[in-house]
């Protein structure tokens, strides 16, 4: 199993900078997701990882060895991009031992990796067919297929699930997964589906402006985001105005709210403080803020109500478990628990 | 679309009563329309040894120009689309040049050059770099089509990816998906090779279509014959690539480019 570590990697184009400075360590085995924006940087940081993007600065390593100068074609890299990228003019079996081949492996052996790996990705059936016969979903299946049949040291994912429908998406996900412990490969996937990343990966790296901005589990990345973007990006967040009220809390309208984050602001100071939509609950009469319901959007599990708070003039989200037993205009009070509340300088 | 056929045709047939039916020209008319048709000017053209030696070579430079033009242009428009993407608007003004100077001009700059690459000029085969030249605005659009009709990028960086080299990427996964596009270009290529008259004819090199004007004056009907052979000839390539098009999808572009060219080539 492989590690795959970038050391002070940089990266620009032009004048913009995609990457400043990245360091992050794979351990072998592991998945990490690489989640942002569009022009983040994450692709960047794959694709300098696959040799398609020579870095200007800093080193990549994979299991010890410097393969920053290494030339794309002479790492043993597996790639899956966003488009698919099968090769029209061969068959499945074609595009999957395409690899193979330039290795030079011989035949009997070629034959035998092929029908291992479009096993794993249970397409045997569809072998012979030629790409523009298959769907979204069994090409990106053929894809992964081609990229794992050459035994790559890391397996590198670009928005491999965006252009499918959800349904799919979904399933390929999970596959992807499944496979990826099955053969306990280190992985790299870059996308800017925060659900997605947070279901399949071991840690989540947030990225912003070309810097890595949280790298952590997803638990971790979700209830302790260690700013107000990645509190932003990663999951829905209230904005509440509020006024530090000491080290251990702010008010919000006329309702009190105990929270560690105030300690990093002056007592008195006007902030924005960020709480989940689950960390904000419909309370009995007199003990929160009042509001009015007005949207309701059922969820499955939960449901989240749009509260229209009267004091803010601003609409909250609030997670409630089930189903709301709550109809369009009616009066509620909503509590805060601040315990995972961010606080950010009201500018 | 009927005056369009009607506008395009009447001439081929025109050309076609004279030189394959043997009535003097004064008594062509309605009632004479069926009578005497013979392909007896074409094939005494045939058997003349002058007629042999300029198709021969017309094929040479053909292949010729097919070949040095395929090998120079398919990796120069793949490494314009993948490194000079921004460049690619000045390359096709630049390869549109040769359809807006011409042929003459071109040939005035050879007689200039001429005293200094004589040993150049002497070969059949020099006509080759100039037919290239003249080939460049229909083939360099056919491949660049063929080329935007891919996902480029992502097929080089997959390729590269699972280990090819450029060479492997450009014979296993580039050139098989631009079959179309290079078919096309072939055909044009030969399309323009066998109709360039102007600059064999200054540089007195027997070609085809030097022979073919030559004949005119000892035989009219066997050298409009040849001529309408030609064209027939080139037509039925363009038909053959359509079909071949058809049988590929996402192909439309090339079609149409190749398409448009045999348009201008036979006007």
């Amino acid at each position: 199993m492989t590690a795959l570590i970038y050391s002070a990697v940089r990266k620009t184009f032009g004048p913009t900078v995609a990457l400043e400075a990245l360091d992050l360590a794979l351990q072998p085995g592991e998945l990490i997701s690489l989640l942002g924006p569009s022009g983040c940087g994450k692709t960047t940081a794959l694709r300098i990882a696959a040799g398609f993007e020579k870095a200007d600065g800093g080193s990549v390593t994979v299991s010890g060895a410097d393969i920053t100068h290494l030339r794309a074609h002479k790492r043993n890299m597996g790639m899956v991009f966003q488009s698919y990228s099968l090769f029209p003019n061969l068959s499945v079996e074609g595009n999957v031992e395409y690899g193979l081949r330039t290795r030079r492996m011989e035949k009997a052996q070629r034959r035998a990796r092929v029908g291992e790996v479009l096993e794993l990705v249970q397409l045997t059936n569809l072998a012979m067919r030629y790409p523009h016969q298959l769907s979204g979903g069994q090409q990106q299946r053929v894809a992964l297929a081609r990229a794992l049949a050459i035994k790559p040291q890391v397996l590198l994912l670009d928005e491999p699930l965006s252009a499918l429908d959800a349904k799919v998406r979904t399933t390929l996900r999970d596959e992807i997964r499944r496979i990826q412990t099955e053969l306990g490969i280190t992985t790299l996937f870059v996308t800017h589906d925060q659900e997605e990343a947070l279901a399949i990966s071991d840690r989540v790296g947030v990225m912003s402006n070309g810097r890595l901005e949280q790298l952590g589990t997803p638990r971790e990345v979700y209830r302790h985001p260690a700013n107000a973007f990645v509190a932003r990006f990663v999951g829905s967040m209230n904005e509440l105005p509020a006024t530090v009220l000491g080290a251990s809390g702010v008010r919000v309208g006329g309702l009190a709210v105990t929270t560690d984050a105030a300690a990093a602001h002056a007592d008195g100071a006007r902030v924005r403080l960020l709480v989940r939509p689950e960390d904000m609950r419909i309370v009995d009469h007199l003990s929160g803020l009042s509001g009015t319901v007005a949207s309701c959007t059922f969820q499955g599990a939960g449901t989240v109500l749009g509260v229209r708070l009267d004091v803010l003039d601003v609409l909250a989200a609030v997670h409630v478990a089930g189903v709301a037993d709550l109809e369009l205009g009616e009066r509620v009070e909503v509590g805060i628990d601040g315990t995972r509340a961010l606080c950010e300088a009201d500018l | 679309m009927l005056f369009c056929s009607l506008f395009f045709l009447l001439p081929l047939l025109a050309m076609a009563r004279f030189s394959l039916q043997n009535v003097p020209v004064i008594r062509l008319g309605w009632s004479t329309l069926l009578d005497k048709w013979s392909l007896s000017g074409v094939t005494k053209a045939f058997g003349e040894q002058e007629f042999r030696d300029a198709l021969g070579l017309s094929v040479k430079l053909a292949a010729g120009t097919v070949v040095l033009t395929l090998g120079l242009l398919v990796p120069t428009a793949i490494w314009v689309h993948l490194r000079l993407p921004r460049a690619r608007a000045f390359i096709e003004f630049l390869t549109v040049l040769p359809y807006v100077i011409p042929a003459i001009a071109l040939v005035a700059g050879i007689k200039v050059i001429q005293p200094h690459v004589r040993w150049f000029l002497n070969s059949d085969l020099s006509l080759i770099p100039f037919y290239m030249v003249l080939a460049l605005p229909f083939t360099y659009r056919s491949i660049d089509a063929g080329i935007r009709a891919l996902d480029l990028r992502t097929l080089v960086d997959a390729s590269r990816g699972l280990g090819a080299g450029w060479g492997t990427t450009l014979r296993r996964a580039l050139v098989p998906n631009l079959r179309t596009a290079i078919l096309s270009s072939a055909f044009l290529t030969t399309a323009v090779v066998l109709g360039e008259y102007t600059i064999a004819n200054v540089l007195l090199r027997d070609t085809l279509p030097t022979f073919t004007a030559m004949y005119r004056g000892p035989e009219p009907q066997g050298s409009y014959g040849l001529a309408l052979l030609t064209l027939v000839a080139t037509t039925m390539l363009f038909a053959l690539l359509s079909v071949l098009t058809r049988a590929r999808r996402g192909s439309a572009d090339v079609t149409s480019v190749a398409l448009a060219a045999v348009k201008s080539e036979t006007t």
